[in-house]
Parts: C-alpha cells; structure tokens; sequence
C-alpha cells in the first residue's frame, strides 16, 4: 500500500460547472478525501473564468479545453471531450510519476477513464448515478442504445462499482448484468453544517413568502412528471380543508404553465407560490422555514433534497419509492406515502402539520440520521476502504 | 528497431486501397529487420498473430451500437490502446515510433505519446476536405479537428505524393518541413520511411 492514496477523479462537472448533482457529489467527496489524507486529482471540463489548474481545499483541480471540437450531437461532443480529457490527463499522470487508482463518475468520462486504465495499467473505479435505461424509462433508439452500452461498457471494465442507494444497486445489476460482488452501496451526503450558519432573521424572511398564521409546504425540484410535482398540486385542496398553509414550489421545469394554470382555475393562485430558480442561499433559507418538505417524485434513484431537508431540520413528507424508501424509515425520520396518490399525500402532510410533537420528534431523528448516516466524513471513510481494498487485490495481479 | 503501426484497416479487412498497402509496408519494415507490429480492427477476428514476420493484433469495438463512423472510431480508440498498451509493457517499456494511417486512431496515438513519451508519424492516405468535398457540417468538422489533431502532434508527417504533402501544409498550416514525401512502390519509399522513424526515434 502506498503512504499516500492518489486518486484521479474524472467527472464532466465540478463547481463552478453545475449541471445536475455530479459536481457538488464529486466537490464534497474530493474534499473529504483530501481531509482524510487522500491525495485527490480531479480532471474536469473547461468553464468561463475558472483557472485550468487550481488548488482547492487541498484538491487539485484540472480543467481541460472541451468545447475545441464541433460535435453533430450531445453523445458526439462527449466522446470527442473524452478525447481531450484523456490526452490531458495522460499528461498530467507522467507529469506526477503516476497515480494509484481512475476513479470515473458516469458515462460521460468512460472513454477516459478506460483508456487511462490501460495505458497506466491501474484500477478503475466507476460511480454510476443514473442509466440511460431509467432516465428515458427504457431504450428507444441507437442513440440510446449506444450510451447504455457504453454505460455497460464502463462497469464491465471497472473494478468496482459504486452506487448511491441499494436502489440504484439493483437496478444497475439487472440492467447491465453485473455480478452481486463487483457492486458497492455507499450513500450519497449532504453538510449539515452549511445549514447550521446562523441567518440574522428567519422571520423576516419568511415573510417574503407567507402570512405568519401560514404553515409552509415546500417542494424543491424540477417540474417535471417524474418528480411527482402534480401529485402535490392535487393534494392542494385536500391540505387546506384542515390547515391553513402556503405551497412554495422551488423550481423549473415543462409543467409550471398547465400546473399554475390549474391552480388559478381553482381558485387557489394566493396559496402556492412559483418561484422558480433560487439560488443556494436563499434555497437553505427556505429550507430552515419549511413547517414540512414533500418529496412526491415517481421516479427518484437517490433523493438528495430529502436529506437536505433533513439537514435543515425540516420535516419530510416523501413517496415510498426508489431510494427514497431508504432515507425514510416511516414516522421516525419522516412520513412516507403512496407514490402517484394525492390523498395519501395529503394525509402526510397534515398529519405533519397537525402534531406538533410528531414534526418535532421527525426533526430530531431525520437530523441525527443525516449527521450520523449521511456525512462526507463517514461516506469518504467508506470510499478510501474501498480504495485500499482494490489496491490490495490488484497487488496481487500481474499489471503490479 | 520496434515500431507499432495503427491502422483501420488491415488484410483481411480491406475497406479501400489502404489495407494493401499497410501490408506492404509492415512486411518490408520485417524484412528490413524493424520489429513491426500492426494493431488494427477485426469485428470478431480478434487476438495476436504473426504473418509474413509482421505481429499484428486486432481489437474490436466494446460498444457495438453507434450513430455515425465518428463515434464509432472514438469508442474503439481505448481497445487500440489497450493493444498497444500490451505491446509496450509486454517489451518492457520500449517502442521507438508509432505510425498512424490516417486519423481514425489519432487520438489513441496522442494519449500514447502523452503517457509515454512515444513519438509518431502521421501518414495520410487522404484528407477530410476531399473526402466530404469541402462540406462543413459539425460532422465534417470534427473529423477535420481530430485531423488537425493528428498534423499538430505528430512529430512527422508521411504525404503519398508532393500534391497531397502540399494539401496539408494548405489545409493544416503544417511546416513544410515536417512533411516528407513517400511515393509507394519507388525506389527510396521504404528508405524514406526508415529514415523517418529513425529521426523520430532520435527527436530530431
């Protein structure tokens, strides 16, 4: 085993390229790593104003030119960024006199981190965070068919593979194949303490968004069929025959105009605000006011803003599916109800707001759990285990 | 002398002139006593021989579904790499030179050099601008990029006729000095070659 792990992270984004849930995973995870005497080399695309090579909290961060090709389509531009991305990144490891282990996050850097595998002969370790197969509930065309197959492509030539819920576990087994024993659960996080700075006046701020005899139902998420934001809207009416409360809907997304549409046409435009896109602030802000945060998706390999909520000691209101189904254990961290089923989710959101005893018990444990279960310390603990005991079995193989 | 040859295409795969004409110049490379490897693509005729003195090795694509030659060429790119990756740990670390046929598999010879240190030589057999007749669609365009890529990054590159060397010092903006002529089936082709790797070997 080597005094010092070097990793070299590959992932499409990383701050202050922000595109889904990628980059803050790889942003906090490298950072912990690196707390944890993990010599991390993350190799990004290219953003406006970001340096190419920068240090940040003890992470080195590499960003390589990936717009200088023109590319027919998304899939094309990918391959033809892997092409630069690995160039550069063959660079960099000559440069360093080598690291010890690729470590890829989704598809979109398979090409580089396989390519890097084999001419440096070192383990690859791939994350995946979604398929082609449950983003598009299927396969459809060739253009799909050929991003799953490079995703099969990825895990087949990975060491390990990780995922973030056993949700996510099970569905990448059956979908590419893979033997129970190449994959690994270890959980998506959140930092609590980011919710912990102390705002000036909470109340003041709540104001912006609802009467102080008002409780606030939160969503945060896009607006779209699969995270179940219809489901809410129905169970409008239902809420407010027994509480008075104000809908804030944190998001955007195809579905805003027919849902706030229904909404005027039920006479109940003063009782949910659309605000769109909010920024970080503003969004943990909300988060801390929330009386309770519904999570309705149909569809959801990990839920993120479940545990945000529970970081910020809101209590949540989600759909028993997917990884969700994980993070909630039923009125102990939270409440969980029938997806797609607006009088179920109307029974868990008043049953929050209606005992005050309930939210607060809800509040306590889900904070414990995401302190305790779903911190980066603990989840980078996890992923250097896993580390060393790949490096340990490839010390065993002839590429050593 | 150990040199590595990557091409597309390779007898028994023969997509147009260049397959022939690989072969020739890997059995004289041989018989000028250049341990010559070819790694090229079969679709199931995969694996390691040795024909004529020439040690070839075929790869296939990992993904077998694709949208365009483009992508194609670029998921297959990191099996070239593994062959030649193989071939160069196999000889403990030592290649001189690599010569890339045209620019399908560019981008594996670029990490190569990145990661290694290996110097190659770009031959042409032809050129995007003619082939697409000038057309400029993102596809076109791209294919050009990887070209560019390929006159760039090469230490030499190898034209078939002055018309074709001056193509691409037009085309690419390419020193005229880094083009060296080779005319297959003249008298000095294969010298020429020889010369090329040489000074390649030597960073000159």
């Amino acid at each position: 085993m080597p005094d010092i792990l070097r990793v070299m992270m590959l992932t499409w984004e990383f701050p202050p390229r922000i595109v889904g849930g990628i980059s803050p995973h790889v942003y906090y995870l490298s950072r912990s790593l690196a707390k944890s005497g993990v010599k991390v080399y993350v190799v990004t695309c290219d953003f406006p104003g970001a340096p190419s090579h920068e240090t940040l909290n003890g992470v080195e961060v590499y960003r390589v030119d990936s717009y200088k090709n023109p590319s027919p389509d998304f899939a094309s531009w990918v391959y033809l960024m892997n092409m630069n991305m690995q160039k550069e990144a063959a660079f960099i490891v000559r440069e360093l006199g080598g690291v010890d282990i690729f470590h890829a996050h989704d598809w979109l850097v398979a090409n580089a981190g396989i390519g890097l595998k084999h001419v440096f002969r070192r383990p690859l370790l791939a994350t995946i965070h979604s398929t082609e197969y449950g983003r598009r509930n299927g396969i459809h065309s060739d253009y799909e068919r050929m991003i799953h197959e490079t995703e099969a492509w990825l895990t087949y030539e990975a060491w390990r593979v990780i995922c973030c819920s056993n949700y996510m576990i099970s569905h990448v087994k059956w979908v590419f194949g893979l033997p129970e024993d190449k994959l690994i659960m270890i959980p998506n996080g959140v930092d609590a303490k980011e919710y912990e700075k102390s705002d000036n006046d909470l109340n003041q701020f709540r104001r912006r968004f609802a009467l102080p005899e008002e409780k606030i139902v939160l969503f945060v998420g896009r607006l779209v069929y699969e995270k179940g934001i219809h489901v809410l809207v129905n169970a409008v009416p239902k809420v407010l025959e027994k509480v008075n409360a104000k809908f804030v809907i944190v998001g955007n997304g195809y579905m805003q105009q027919s849902l706030s549409e229904h909404i005027k046409n039920i006479g109940l435009a003063h009782k949910v605000m659309f605000t769109g896109f909010v920024d970080d602030k503003t969004l943990r802000n909300l988060q801390k006011c929330a009386d309770v945060s519904v999570v309705p998706s149909l569809f959801e390999p990990f839920g993120i803003v479940a545990l945000e909520a529970m970081a910020a000691k809101s209590p949540v209101v989600v759909s028993d599916t997917g990884g969700l189904s994980e993070i909630v254990e039923h009125e102990v961290t939270g409440i969980k109800v029938y997806p797609n089923n607006p009088d179920s989710l109307a029974w868990g959101i008043t049953r929050v707001l209606l005992d005050n005893d309930l939210a607060n018990n809800l509040r306590k444990n889900a904070y414990r759990k995401v302190v305790e279960t779903y911190n980066w310390e603990k989840i980078s603990q996890q992923t250097k285990k896993v580390y060393e005991n790949v490096l340990s079995e490839y010390s065993k193989t002839f590429w050593a | 002398m150990r040199v590595v040859i990557l091409s597309w295409e390779y007898p028994p795969r023969v997509v147009g002139k260049l397959a022939d004409y690989v072969k020739e110049l890997a059995v004289q490379l041989a018989k000028n006593r250049i341990e010559t490897y070819v790694v090229t693509y079969h679709d199931y005729m995969m694996g390691e021989f040795e024909e004529n003195g020439v040690k070839t090795y075929r790869v296939t694509n990992p993904v077998k579904t694709h949208i365009s030659v483009l992508t194609w060429v670029l998921t297959l790119n990191q099996e070239v790499e593994r062959a030649a990756a193989n071939i160069y740990y196999r000889a403990c670390g030592h290649i001189d030179a690599m010569d890339v046929q045209d620019w399908h598999f560019i981008p594996a010879a670029v990490t190569l050099k990145k990661a290694f240190g290996i110097p190659f030589a770009y031959s042409i057999e032809s050129l995007e601008d003619h082939r697409s007749h000038g057309a400029d669609s993102p596809f076109n365009m791209a294919i050009k990029s990887i070209e560019w890529l390929g006159m760039h990054e090469a230490g030499k590159i190898l034209a078939k006729s002055e018309w074709m060397a001056s193509e691409a010092a037009r085309i690419y903006k390419v020193p005229v000095a880094k083009i060296n002529v080779v005319k297959p089936g003249s008298e000095r082709w294969i010298k020429t070659i020889l010369e090329v790797y040489k000074s390649l070997r030597e960073g000159s």
